[in-house]
């Protein structure tokens, strides 16, 4: 409950520079939609497909996902899924290895 | 299609497949889930994958054994994956 | 793994009274149970008799709870 003490900086810190150094994981987050995406799970195993949509619990949409198992190989593919957010150890933008089916 | 539970929401009343923990799958009719997405799955199919080492040849042996429920209430936290039924583009 | 005839909830406890244990040979030391409680977070699946739920009232509802849209919360 202090006061708000100071200068007036903004919490938020939009004067940043050059815009990539501060980013937020949500920023990032945002700008992954809608793009190739690499999720992997805690058990290893690793979703590659379009993100559609994210919401706070780290629930995805993906679209067009393939699935690897732990050894690389591919093991299924989803027209759509839902992967339950508390399984998520990270979310990579690259889409290298677009293996085909 | 806002947030990812609008996917689940789209799937009621079809059949889904849904990847658990432990080598699960089941196939069944979304009748209900919420936000946990606790679910309530009828006509379904479970699948238990197990894989063990044959010990003389060190061969991995896959076993999958499935089984049928009529109606299945599915505790959400054990869920991974939801994919609704393969619609034509 | 699993028991017949449940009577209470919420949290998703649930109550057993009148048990039986479908599966007796690999659980043995159940055999003597009769009723019992069940912490919610443990379970898996709950069984349930498919000629008493009215699956369009499910679906309803949850079309209803899960309404577009609307980010309550």
């Amino acid at each position: 409950m202090s006061e708000p003490t100071n200068t007036g900086t903004p919490q938020v810190p939009e004067t940043a520079a050059p815009e990539d150094t501060k980013r937020t994981p949500s920023d990032f987050l945002k700008s992954v939609l809608g793009r190739p995406a690499v999720v992997k799970l805690n058990s290893g195993i690793e979703y590659r497909g379009v993100l559609a949509c994210l919401d706070g619990y780290l629930n995805i949409a993906m679209e067009q996902t393939q699935e690897f198992g732990l050894d690389g190989q591919l093991k299924a593919t989803y027209g759509d899924c839902f992967i339950r957010g508390n399984n998520v150890l990270h979310i990579s933008s690259q889409a290298k290895r677009k293996t085909g089916l | 299609m806002e947030e990812p539970l609008d996917l689940i929401r789209l799937s009621i009343d079809e059949r889904v497949y849904v990847k658990c923990r432990g080598s699960r799958e089941l196939r069944g009719k979304l009748h209900a889930y919420d936000q946990h997405l606790n679910m309530i799955l009828g006509e379904v199919e479970e699948t238990v994958t197990t894989t063990e080492i044959d010990e003389e040849t060190d061969e991995e042996i896959v076993k999958k054994q499935t089984r049928k429920v009529g109606m299945l209430f599915v505790r959400g936290d054990i869920i991974v994956l939801v994919s609704p039924p393969l619609r034509t583009t | 793994m699993t028991g017949t005839l449940h009577s209470v909830d919420q949290y998703l406890n649930v109550k057993l009274l009148n048990v039986k244990v479908i599966n007796p040979e690999k659980y043995p030391q159940l055999i003597a149970l009769k009723n019992c409680f069940v912490r919610g977070s443990v379970v898996r699946y709950i069984q349930i008799p498919p000629e008493h739920v009215d699956t369009e009232l499910l679906q309803d509802a949850t079309r209803r709870e899960n309404a577009p849209a609307s980010s309550k919360k």
